[in-house]
């Protein structure tokens, strides 16, 4: 009686404020999901889009960081970095060569990578591990390394070339030498990253397809561009996408290998920006030159998806 | 409950956001924090003044940096009248970047036994002092005692490209000079020169006073015979003579110092506060092998010139006046503390800034008497800056032009010089602040 009773009692009580109970508890939801973000929302914006905002404010005042008086000079800032030579001619054609040859390189010799890496072999495990070493060390410390490392005195390499009785190139003393070496450093540090995804990749592949060419007595380079890579695109095109769109910040590696130099001659966006800003002191002209390299990136990135989603559709 | 546990991770995070928003560090009364970057001669000054603290019952903060965001990160603390620090690292390079930042110093205890010289770099507009030095940092020429006597050790370019290439040729020797020359590190090799035969970067020619500087309107002397012929003498070095690697116009003074510690030069130019590290056989393969020397001159100059300039504490204008006070009595405790200076200048080779000292240390100690003679006693001292907010921007753009300069064709020197002319008068000129 008493259960017919409370059961009664639970669905008179129920059947009426049912609406309003569920409400309720959606806003509890609403406010425990609001309360469990609230801190990364707080961070985001007090670290990353506020400074943003105050950032392209100063782009467009004369603003020092030694005497930030903030007059408004409008688009002065704006005029200087796009009527710079420098920034034109040789910033900007060394950040997309970069880009280029940096990931082009770094996702053939992942792919490659990743291809051994996915036959298998006994010592596989260690292997990968190895492969994956530069992932594991910092861009400044790799970089520093790779400054001694092409030492024109007492670089490894340089060292090597003169026991095979070689020339030994001032390697950061020449721009072409010293932008390889910028490349290198670059594809060394990401290769693996390359590697790791696209090994992901090849191991989500389904069997079928392969089994089919092995009846077929296709050739491996056929299953390869025929069968491997078509079905691997959507993740080389996230690859290729998520690295140009770093590359096009890369820093690190330029400012330890050779500061830009000679004579600016390596200088890429990063660079530029950071001297502006810190170097000479202009944190207006770094920042109008950061929006800049910001527009310029957009524009390059939706290009880039435009162009990968047309692949994709062609893999398809 | 529910409603109690659905507000707990709200009213947690706008406690932690308020809390993160109104958070400032305790302030014991009592305490002094010290910014500097992390160096031997600076490590043993900051001794001194913690030493002073732990006596006198003040709590010492050491907050040491890195070199390579030092100056944006001071600048924007002091821009904001940040007081982050009591007492900051100071450099003449700085000194006029800052000034209207820091406080006058000229009452700080032992302001009198200083140099008076060097902190010309460090007026404020109304012509006080706003630092206090903490070590000298003299450009002095650096030779191999076991290879040359010191009869023969260069007074001339001339000669130290006759005798680099003679230890060269004998094998005693890989290389005969090796010095930075990388931006940042142009003193090292073309400023030294530059100056000893008789050019500058500017005209009028070994002018400071900016007024003077505006009103001649920054014209770069690049274009001038001297400093053609400086840029032609290191193009030599580098290029046909092979004195000099040819890389140098790369180095940074890490990669110079570590040649000429190795062994594989015979002459070098850097801080005297290398001398330290050049004679420490822990790192070095020529430790107590070294020698100082007189500038070898140019062709244009017959008497020897030096610069001599400081490193420096500052104090934030903006300090509380009991801060302000605390923070002068630390660094006079400094200046005044003898046997403190001693041991720094026998610890790292800085310097000591109380002049007091010099008699005494000259006579007791062969090494300092001879950095005495070829650098403190030299009579025509060069300011080896410009002290003006655009000296970071001046400096950049002349190691781009003598970079490119050097690494090109000889015959093209002229040219590159030519057009590096509007270059740098930009640099100096550009107006980034009123």
């Amino acid at each position: 009686m008493a259960t017919i009773a409370g059961d009664r009692q639970t669905a008179s009580r129920g059947a009426i404020p049912a609406t309003r109970r569920r409400s309720r508890l959606m806003g509890e939801r609403l406010y425990f999901q609001i309360g469990l973000i609230l801190p990364s929302v707080l961070v985001l914006l007090l670290f990353q889009v506020v400074p943003i905002f105050i950032g392209m404010d100063a782009s467009f005042r004369r603003w020092s960081l030694y005497d930030p008086d903030k007059t408004w000079v409008g688009l002065e800032h704006y005029r200087y970095v796009l009527s710079d030579t420098n920034f034109l001619f040789t910033v900007l054609p060394n950040t997309f060569l970069l880009m280029v040859a940096s990931v082009s390189l770094s996702l053939a010799l992942g792919m490659a990578v990743a291809l051994l890496l996915h036959r298998g072999f006994a010592a596989q495990r260690l292997v990968q591990t190895v492969v994956l070493l530069p992932l594991m060390i910092g861009p400044v410390i790799s970089s520093t390394m790779m400054r001694w490392t092409f030492n024109d005195q007492f670089g490894v390499v340089n060292a090597f070339l003169g026991w095979l009785g070689l020339g030994q190139p001032a390697w950061l003393a020449d721009r072409w030498y010293a932008f390889g070496v910028i490349v290198f450093t670059d594809v060394w540090l990401w290769t693996p990253w390359f590697a790791l995804l696209l090994l992901a990749g090849l191991k989500s592949l389904p069997k079928e397809p392969f089994e089919a060419a092995a009846l077929d007595a296709a050739g491996r380079w056929r299953v390869f561009t025929h069968i491997t890579v078509p079905m691997l695109r959507p993740v080389i095109g996230v690859c290729v996408v998520i690295r140009a769109i770093d590359c096009f910040r890369t820093f690190d590696q330029v400012w330890l290998l050779t500061g830009g130099g000679p004579a600016r001659s390596t200088e890429v966006f990063s660079i530029y920006v950071y001297m502006e800003a810190f170097q000479n002191l202009n944190f207006a002209r770094g920042s109008a030159a950061a929006v800049i390299g910001t527009l310029i990136i957009m524009v390059a990135g939706l290009a880039l998806y435009a162009l990968i989603n047309r692949f994709m559709d062609v893999s398809r | 409950m529910k409603r109690k546990l659905g507000g707990l991770p709200l009213a947690g995070s706008l406690l932690l956001g308020l809390a993160a928003l109104g958070a400032t560090p305790a302030q014991a009364e009592g305490t002094l924090k010290i910014c500097y970057m992390s160096q031997p001669v600076i490590d043993a000054n900051v001794a001194m003044m913690e030493k002073w603290a732990n006596a006198n019952g003040v709590e010492f903060e050491k907050n040491p940096m890195s070199y390579t965001v030092y100056l944006p990160k001071m600048s924007q603390m002091l821009s904001n009248g940040g007081t982050d620090c009591d007492i900051f690292w100071h450099n003449d390079d700085w000194g006029q970047l800052w000034k209207q930042w820091v406080e006058p110093t000229s009452d700080v205890a032992g302001m009198d036994k200083i140099r008076k010289g060097p902190m010309r770099a460090f007026p404020n507009d109304e012509g006080q002092p706003t630092a206090v030095p903490l070590a000298h940092t003299v450009g002095t020429f650096f030779y191999r005692t076991d290879l040359v006597d010191e009869k023969d050790v260069p007074k001339n370019w001339a000669e130290i490209v006759a005798v680099g290439h003679k230890l060269q040729e004998e094998g005693k020797t890989k290389w005969g000079y090796v010095g930075g020359m990388t931006h940042q590190n142009t003193w090292f090799s073309i400023w030294w020169s530059l100056w000893t035969n008789g050019c500058d970067i500017f005209n009028p020619k070994f002018e400071r006073d900016n007024a003077v500087l505006d009103k001649s309107g920054w014209v770069p002397t690049l274009t001038e015979d001297c400093h053609r012929e400086t840029i032609e003498f290191w193009w030599d070095n580098l290029h046909k003579d092979k004195i000099s690697p040819e890389a140098m116009v790369s180095y940074g003074r890490n990669e110079a110092n570590a040649i000429f510690m190795a062994g594989e030069s015979a002459f070098t130019f850097a801080d005297s506060t290398f001398w330290g590290e050049f004679n420490n056989p822990e790192k070095s393969k020529i430790a107590g092998k070294v020698g100082m020397a007189l500038w070898p001159m140019g062709p244009r100059l017959n008497n020897n010139v030096a610069w001599d300039t400081i490193w420096a504490w500052g104090i934030p204008k903006a300090l509380d006046p009991k801060q302000k006070e605390l923070a002068k009595k630390a660094l006079g405790a400094m200046l005044l503390d003898h046997e403190g200076q001693i041991a720094q200048w026998k610890g790292t080779g800085g310097p000591p800034p109380n002049t007091d000292l010099w008699p005494e240390l000259a006579s007791q100690d062969p090494v300092f008497a001879k950095l005495k003679e070829v650098v403190f006693d030299v009579k025509d001292q060069v300011l080896s800056a410009y002290y003006f907010p655009n000296w970071p921007a001046v400096q950049k753009a002349y190691a781009d032009i003598s970079t490119e300069a050097l690494s090109g064709k000889r015959e093209d020197i002229p040219a590159v010089l030519e057009r590096g002319m509007k270059t740098l008068h930009d640099a100096a000129v550009q107006q980034i602040a009123k």
